[in-house]
């Protein structure tokens, strides 16, 4: 079943990749006409999204933690958080390097920059929390859980706040063609399929090992 | 009111994997006074801190006269106090403003006239304005003892009350703790010094590897015979 | 309800009583806040007419600082006799020890404020327009620091965990309130001309009204959160 859904999300990741590369290359005004980094919103755009609901998928696990008890929505949260860095990570990462050649600058004071790295520092500290709690695995759990519940209320605190700062983001985009259209869903359904399939194998092996070390 | 102190019904515990507490069940009444002990690591601590409800069992239920500890946690905490090793004061406050602390969070009206009564008990009348930092551990365990029954409690709970002490003090903990008792107040204690313990006991439980192996009245028991070969069980384990 | 506001005020006197006998955290803060002061001011000599824009910054910052001092020292006090033990044995509610322990806080930096804000005034010779607005966004800004302080300072503290963990918990959560707030100051400070305000000439948008508003969200969001979820915190 795994290797079905594994296997699937390789093939739409690859589908994406060559959709947004082909057909829905993006062209047009630029400071370089030529420059292909304008098609970085095909991962830099999904990753943003993919992100955002990461954190709300720790947000449910931390609730459902507190509620139940259950040391399974530990294990999700856990998993969540590192699959939550990766994505942004890239979500920055893309948008420094689409700044960098658009712009000049790699970074500035604007609101969604802002946003999008306090979200990346959010998950961060999160990590570290949970790497540098001794004691019991349930304090542990609870601690992370709590944290995690109040960086999620950061959140909307964040995009109010960022709106403090002069806007210089690009305006939300729009498309030409169906293909780019196209490009643009795949990329999204391609990305929250890693992400979904990164969460459940990773938190199969937290599972794994947390009844490896009850042996 | 129930003639039940302490209810204890099949508790378990475990921290991560490790069962600390298995299946545990205890009933005990009043003027009993309770010497739980087992070589380090045993549960006995643990027993004490879910009967207290400072920890969260993972299975079983606990009540304190009648009050469960997790449903209805303010009735049950006001029913109990408690000692440990570490004297649970304020070094910085005096010594009675310590006590008339503690007598407000547990809501005890018109204190003043009760702490001096229980200074007197535990002899720390003459060191009332004196802070708890200049008191020797000796005094500081009359402070804690007078702290934990500050809002005159029917139980005593006490985790290795005499780590630290020396014999002179062990024996004044020891007449303040019958004194207790025989006001009809309940005791549950856990030591590693069991000669001591039994000096103020009347009843024996021994944990042993998350188990409960032993439960009997000293009155029942050999009290020379069950010292002896408790020492040469403890020895045997460790 | 008698007995919340008895065991409030218990909690809340014991601590200041405590902290004025011991004097552990109050001198440290105010020469802590003074050598941020001091550093900024150094550093900002060397760009002409920056005063009144780093006077604002160094004042958040000191706050930011001494704000984690005094919140490390609230569960440190509880934590070196087991005290924190008897505060969970007695009958009071965990939400009434959030409560008193944020007040706390909250005092201790405002003594520290009313120290720290004459220095800076006179080292980066700021002028005030605004005299209630000042204390408004200074008082804002302690609460929002206290409250998310007190509930990370039990979960290091009761944790075991390292304190330089308690820094980058509260400093990631208060990030957001950082801009509206020092935005608040400059304008406070008439360090931002008026006639530059929302004109796209300038970094900050917005108008000290909603900045202030900001704040007062910022602070009623986090205060409620940290007392329902302090229960969890302080735990075994």
């Amino acid at each position: 079943m795994r290797k079905i859904l594994l296997f699937i999300t390789l093939v739409l990741l690859l589908a994406s990749t060559w959709m947004a590369l082909t057909k829905g290359r993006i062209e047009g005004p630029s400071a370089n006409p030529d420059s292909p980094v304008r098609n970085i919103i095909y991962a830099h755009v999904p990753s943003s999204i993919c992100s955002l609901v990461c954190f709300t998928v720790l947000l449910v696990t931390a609730i459902g933690y507190l509620a139940t008890g259950n040391e399974s929505w530990d294990h999700v949260a856990a998993a969540t958080a590192e699959v939550g860095i990766i994505f942004a990570t890239v979500l920055n990462a893309t948008g420094m390097i689409f700044s960098r050649a658009e712009w000049g600058p790699w970074w500035t004071a604007s609101p969604r920059l802002i946003s999008s790295a306090i979200l990346w520092f959010l998950y961060v500290v999160y990590l570290i929390l949970r790497s540098s709690l001794p004691g019991s695995k349930q304090r542990r759990a609870r601690v992370c859980a709590v944290f995690a519940i109040i960086a999620f209320l950061d959140v909307p605190m964040v995009y109010i706040s960022a709106r403090y700062m002069k806007e210089i983001h690009q305006p939300s985009f729009t498309f030409d063609n169906p293909w780019q259209r196209g490009a643009f869903f795949m990329g999204m359904v391609s990305t929250m399929f890693l992400a979904a399939m990164l969460i459940w194998i990773k938190t199969d092996i937290l599972k794994i090992k947390s009844r490896l070390e009850a042996e | 009111m129930n003639d039940m102190v302490i209810n204890v019904k099949s508790v378990c515990k475990a921290f991560d994997t490790r069962n600390v507490l298995r299946d545990i069940a205890i009933d005990i009444d009043t003027e009993q006074a309770v010497l739980i002990c087992g070589i380090n690591g045993a549960g006995k601590t643990t027993l004490l801190r879910i009967i207290a409800g400072l920890l969260q069992p993972d299975q079983g239920s606990v009540e304190l006269c009648g009050y469960n500890i997790r449903k209805d946690p303010e009735k049950a905490k006001s029913q109990f106090g408690m000692i440990s090793h570490k004297s649970m004061v304020y070094p910085e406050l005096t010594v009675l403003e310590n006590l008339s602390f503690f007598a407000t969070l547990y809501g005890v009206k018109d204190s003043d006239t009760y702490i001096t009564k229980l200074l007197q008990d535990v002899g720390l009348l003459s060191y009332r304005y004196d802070t708890a930092s200049i008191l020797s551990r000796g005094l500081l365990q009359r402070l804690a003892i007078a702290r934990a029954l500050v809002h005159q409690p029917a139980l005593l709970l006490a985790d290795e009350p005499f780590t630290g002490l020396d014999a002179k003090a062990c024996h004044h903990l020891i007449t303040v703790l019958n004194e207790f008792t025989k006001n009809g107040g309940t005791i549950v204690m856990t030591t590693h010094d069991i000669d001591i313990g039994l000096q103020c006991c009347n009843r024996v439980v021994v944990l042993d590897k998350s188990n409960l192996i032993f439960d009997a009245k000293t009155s029942d028991i050999d009290t020379e015979r069950f010292l002896k070969d408790y020492v040469s069980y403890a020895r045997s384990e460790t | 309800m008698r007995y919340f506001w008895l065991s409030l005020k218990a909690i809340f006197i014991k601590d200041i009583v405590t902290e004025l006998r011991a004097k552990q955290v109050l001198p440290t803060m105010i020469v802590l806040g003074m050598l941020i002061v001091w550093v900024l001011r150094m550093a900002s000599e060397a760009v002409l007419q920056s005063e009144a824009v780093i006077g604002p910054v160094a004042l958040w910052i000191a706050f930011l600082f001494a704000g984690l001092l005094a919140q490390e020292r609230s569960f440190a006090t509880e934590q070196q006799q087991d005290c924190i033990y008897a505060l969970l044995l007695a009958p009071v509610d965990e939400g009434t020890i959030y409560l008193a322990k944020l007040f706390v806080n909250i005092v201790l930096l405002s003594i520290f404020e009313i120290i720290i804000v004459p220095v800076v005034i006179v080292a980066f010779k700021l002028n005030i327009n605004n005299w209630p607005a000042l204390i408004g966004v200074l008082l804002l800004g302690n609460i929002a620091i206290s409250s998310v302080g007190t509930l990370f300072s039990a979960i290091v503290q009761l944790s075991r965990a390292r304190g330089a963990l308690l820094s980058i918990l509260v400093l990631v959560i208060l990030m957001p309130m950082m801009i509206p707030a020092t935005f608040a100051l400059l304008l406070v400070f008439g360090a931002i001309p008026p006639e530059m305000i929302g004109t796209g000439a300038l970094a900050f948008v917005g108008t000290l009204g909603s900045a202030v508003g900001y704040m007062i969200t910022f602070d009623a969001v986090f205060v409620v959160a940290c007392w329902l979820l302090f229960g969890f915190a302080i735990k075994e």
